[in-house]
């Protein structure tokens, strides 16, 4: 917000079509329009509550890797951390009786897992200085064998879940259930601190340009600690509520939950290249990319169709925002000369995207 | 000071590790270097260490391709259903190699030619990939392959015991490491994933650089499909998902650095062979496959977090090619 440009009239319009959320929540209502019209069971009652309910947990570990990506890194380990959180968490608060206090013990229990397995993250990028891909690639391994050795091949059932916990799906608070709330509290806490607070802006100074970051005088090695413990947090919170939601866990629980966070964030605009994106984008990825799988699900398109579509959705958005960014930037741009100042030498993989407009221009 | 040079290489460092591993395996589980273990290892590692070699080039220039497990899967069940369908096998196997070769195209068209991050590319073509793997079978596998497939993928040289897979591997590897090490090519890659914008002054055509990157990364996947199809006798959709980790793993490992612009293909194919046999004798110690992941893993950031230790204590380096490259285009 602090780049957005004020002044004339076409700047403003340009100001709101930069807000990818203002197109992407217009994809959202026109999917659903179509859908209410041409697919019959798609409005029969209880499936928009199941989509909420499926897009919910996606929305928390994506709105948490919104933090980790808009600093310029990534973390491949949450679907790791959720389900050694789902089996870990889920098994202490079924053993406790604490009456009251078990949402409590719950939720910090698994907020304060995530946070440990995040910082370990956040350790290996900022003071062992390895790319943040590979080291969440190697903890992505250790966790899920972590996993693999506390389940000790035994699941977790519904019936040993609290009933507070057991019930997060069937209950209903005003209409949605706990579960949405969840997801709607956590989108709204971290929009409004990744927006409205020095802590998030510091975030995106990081993702824009790291060496300037620092030069300001941004803690970055504290704030990337706090990055990577936040994002493992809402993934261990996720954890926990996937045991409320499936009831079973085992092994597996959020095998492959990985991809589909990122993919979510990636949708909802938040660009690999850092700096740019909100948590409403991310939350609204999630919620679409679960819209589109319902509505793929109920016109009984195979299973095997609709990662195809899901992964064609990720290149058009990626190609999509691409496009448009740049379109709306060349002016600005041009302006001040700084297309190529933006690629530094300690850029993730893939960066410096200015180099192959150099070579065509 | 030069004799000693070899000693600081990454690779010097994975070869005492490999040591240390062979031997304390070897004594404690004798049969770790029997005959028969050595084949299997050689057998179900060989499709990993394609995958592995041929994605180092896209990492040397500083993107990544995450698609490469997928690209095996697609490729080896297309070619299975070619020759279901009554092609040749080797006009099939000719085919898969050719789809892998557009398949990394079509990763590298929209990576360089759009500009889009590697990572979120990859990420959409690794599902698309794979559900085109599934529509074609639809979740069935093909089996009993034609018996010359079998053959190339997990039969030995006539009369010996070695491999046929494990002569292809090293052939592969050998002319991959000659382009890469020893053509103007390889000297544009690293370049190229050191700086890209200095490449790009220097005239080195970046754009057709990393295309082809991308290109043999497909090819390689391709190549790994055969012989993964030949050894297990096995294509379906599901095929591999699991060695995309150890791939860029034994990538890493092997001393080429994420960021670009360094690595050799021989460091990677000792990576391969380092985590082959950790696997194995902690398999014969009586580990699981997770206990085996989660070394993997660790070994992982052990190595990358000593290698970044001692080189800040001696020096030693991971293979650098940054300074023959900047000798290259000094002189030129």
């Amino acid at each position: 917000m602090s780049e957005r440009p004020a002044v004339s009239a076409s700047s403003r319009l340009r100001a709101l079509l930069r807000h990818n959320e203002t197109g992407l929540l217009g994809i959202l209502v026109l999917i659903t329009l179509i859908a209410a019209v041409a697919v019959p069971s798609f409005s029969s009652s209880g499936n928009p509550t199941e989509i909420l309910d499926n897009a919910s947990l996606v929305v928390i570990v994506a709105v948490g890797e919104y933090l980790v990506i808009v600093t310029r890194q990534i973390d491949l380990s949450t679907a790791a951390t959720l389900g050694l959180s789902a089996y870990l968490i889920g098994e202490l608060v079924g053993g406790l009786h604490v009456g009251v206090l078990g949402p409590v013990v719950g939720i910090v229990a698994s907020l304060g897992l995530g946070a440990v397995l995040g910082l370990f993250n956040g350790l290996l990028v900022e003071r062992v200085k390895m790319p943040a891909i590979i080291a969440t690639l190697a903890t992505l391994s250790i966790y899920s064998g972590l996993q693999v050795v506390a389940t000790h091949g035994s699941q977790l059932y519904a019936d040993q879940l609290p009933s507070w916990l057991a019930n997060i799906v069937s209950e209903s608070w005003i209409g949605l259930s706990p579960l949405v709330w969840a997801a709607v509290a956590v989108t709204v806490v971290v929009a409004l601190v990744g927006r409205r607070t020095s802590w998030g802006r510091d975030l995106y100074a990081m993702g824009s340009n790291p060496e300037a970051a620092r030069y300001l005088g941004i803690r970055t090695s504290r704030r990337t600690y706090q990055v990577f413990a936040a994002c493992g947090a809402l993934a261990g919170f996720a954890g926990l509520l996937y045991a409320g939601q499936y009831g079973n866990v085992d092994a597996t629980a959020g095998n492959g939950f990985e991809l589909t966070a990122i993919a979510a964030a990636v949708i909802g605009g938040v660009s690999l290249f850092g700096g740019s994106g909100t948590a409403f984008g991310a939350a609204l990825g999630g919620l679409l990319l679960t819209e589109i799988e319902n509505i793929l699900a109920l016109l009984k398109i195979s299973i095997f169709a609709q990662q195809t579509l899901q992964g064609a959705a990720i290149v058009v958005a990626v190609a999509g925002y691409a496009l448009i960014s740049r379109r709306l930037d060349r002016p600005t741009r041009r302006q001040l000369g700084t297309a190529e100042d933006r690629g530094d030498s300690s850029a993730q993989a893939g960066s410096v995207p200015s180099a192959a407009q150099e070579l065509r221009a | 000071m030069s004799r000693w040079r070899s000693l600081r290489r990454w690779e010097s460092g994975l070869i005492a590790l490999l040591a240390v591993v062979t031997v304390v395996g070897g004594i404690t589980h004798p049969a770790l270097l029997g005959i028969y273990n050595l084949q299997t290892m050689a057998l179900n590692n060989a499709d990993l260490a394609l995958l592995a070699i041929g994605v180092a080039p896209v990492i040397i220039t500083a993107d990544i391709d995450i698609s490469i497990a997928s690209m095996l899967a697609l490729c080896g069940v297309l070619m299975a259903k070619l020759w279901t369908d009554g092609m040749d096998i080797w006009l099939a196997i000719a085919v898969a190699i050719a789809l892998g070769a557009v398949l990394g195209l079509i990763n590298g068209l929209f990576v360089v030619l759009l500009e889009l991050p590697a990572l979120a590319v990859t990420l959409g073509t690794m599902g698309a990939y794979t559900g085109v793997a599934f529509l074609i079978l639809g979740g069935q596998a093909i089996i009993n392959l034609p018996q010359s497939l079998v053959t190339l993928g997990s039969g030995n040289i006539g009369g010996t015991q070695i491999p046929i897979s494990l002569v292809v591997v090293l052939a592969l590897a050998a002319a991959l490491a000659f382009v890469i090490h020893l053509t103007s090519y390889g000297r544009s890659l690293f370049a190229v994933g050191a700086n890209r914008q200095a490449a790009l002054f220097s005239g080195i055509p970046v754009v057709r650089v990393r295309l082809l990157a991308f290109v043999i990364a497909g090819v390689f996947s391709a190549l790994a499909a055969v012989l993964y199809v030949g050894n297990y006798d096995t294509a379906q959709a599901t095929i591999a998902s699991d060695q995309l980790l150890p791939a860029i793993t034994a990538v890493i490992l092997g001393g080429v650095s994420a960021y670009g612009g360094t690595g050799t293909i021989p460091g990677v194919v000792l990576a391969v062979v380092l985590l082959a046999v950790l696997q194995a004798a902690l398999g014969l110690a009586g580990l699981s496959g997770q206990a085996q992941t989660i070394a993997v893993g660790a070994i992982l950031i052990i190595a990358i977090g000593a290698g970044a230790g001692i080189n800040a204590f001696t020096g030693l380096r991971r293979p650098r090619r940054r300074a023959a490259v900047s000798e290259q285009l000094g002189s030129g």
